[in-house]
């Protein structure tokens, strides 16, 4: 029967308590669920079968339910869903031959949390008052040297040169958003990772990892954003184990 | 708070948990089970996160799950 590994946690001298805790909890398909420990680090598992593991949202939303519940006792690496081995010791052979790497990373976020934020936008409207604020739309023709001033392309050259004017207006102000948000942030010392321009809706796909005790700091920042940027949707998830701030891929 | 803010908020979060647990996290190589009865969890993943952006458009637009 194999393995299946939930998450890599840091116990130090707490193992008793996770051994109360883990009792008390059940894995996919109601398995019990256990520790294996080699030093400071211990792995959760149960017990499963690959024919019996199927991929469905309820399996990764028991999986992610029994992570998120030792997260807020421990500070854990969560493994991503289908992280299976053959045996006990294969876990523990995996755990000993990596142990300097899961280390540093627990350490990374120790009592830290992630947080999401998206920040969403009417593309139509956002795009219509930023051509107003630039007077883009006002100022007609750009081009007016001789090759151009005549041909038959003027209006097409002019159409795309109005596009990309307004494509660098929005990521001008998409990036003074993330400058906000990171001014905002900056006092959390908080870890942010960006993406931009995701869909034309989602102009911000944010992650923070900060403090557990931050929580409140960072709610009270983004209701300001949001009132800094009336016409935008600041939508904030989280607290979640820190799935997006976890670099290793062990062997 | 209406029940359509309730029910989108469960769907994003829906979406998101699932965008982190077959997408994110420490990745074991080696003896690690990619796919899962047959069935390819990269190609789960990605067409889990292509709904996800959908539904993303579709709260934009003010329509519910349900509704779309």
């Amino acid at each position: 029967m194999e393995k299946m590994i939930y998450a890599l946690l840091s116990v130090k001298k707490e193992s008793d308590r996770l051994d109360s805790m883990l009792i008390g909890m059940q894995g996919i398909s109601g398995a019990n669920l256990y520790s294996l420990p080699v030093d400071e680090i211990t792995a959760v598992v149960s017990d499963t079968t690959r024919a019996g593991l199927i991929t469905d949202s309820t399996n990764a939303i028991t999986f992610a339910g029994v992570i998120e519940a030792l997260s807020q006792e421990f500070t854990l690496l969560p493994m991503r869903f289908g992280s299976l081995m053959e045996s006990t010791g294969a876990i523990l052979k995996m755990l000993e031959r990596n142990y300097p790497d899961v280390q540093q990373n627990l350490q990374q976020v120790e009592d830290m949390l992630e947080f999401g934020l998206k920040v969403f936008c009417d593309s139509e409207k956002l795009r219509a008052d930023l051509m107003e604020k630039s007077e883009i739309g006002t100022k007609t023709t750009v081009l007016s040297t001789p090759e151009v001033k005549n041909s038959v392309y003027r209006d097409w050259v002019n159409k795309k040169l109005k596009e990309h004017r307004l494509e660098e207006l929005l990521l001008t102000h998409v990036d003074s958003v993330v400058a906000a948000i990171t001014e905002h942030l900056s006092r959390m010392n908080a870890v942010c990772k960006f993406k931009k321009m995701l869909t034309e809706t989602t102009i911000i796909d944010a992650l923070f990892l900060l403090k557990k005790d931050m929580k409140t700091e960072l709610m009270q920042a983004v209701g300001n954003l949001q009132k800094q940027y009336p016409g935008l949707n600041f939508v904030m998830t989280g607290p979640w184990p820190p799935y997006n701030f976890v670099e290793i891929t062990i062997k | 708070m209406n029940n359509n803010v309730i029910d989108q908020s469960k769907d994003i979060t829906i979406l998101e948990l699932l965008d982190r647990v077959l997408n994110k996290g420490v990745i074991l190589t080696g003896d690690i089970v990619i796919s899962v009865a047959d069935i390819d969890l990269v190609y789960l993943g990605v067409k889990l996160m292509l709904s996800s952006v959908e539904t993303m458009e579709q709260l934009k637009k003010g329509k519910t799950i349900k509704e779309s």
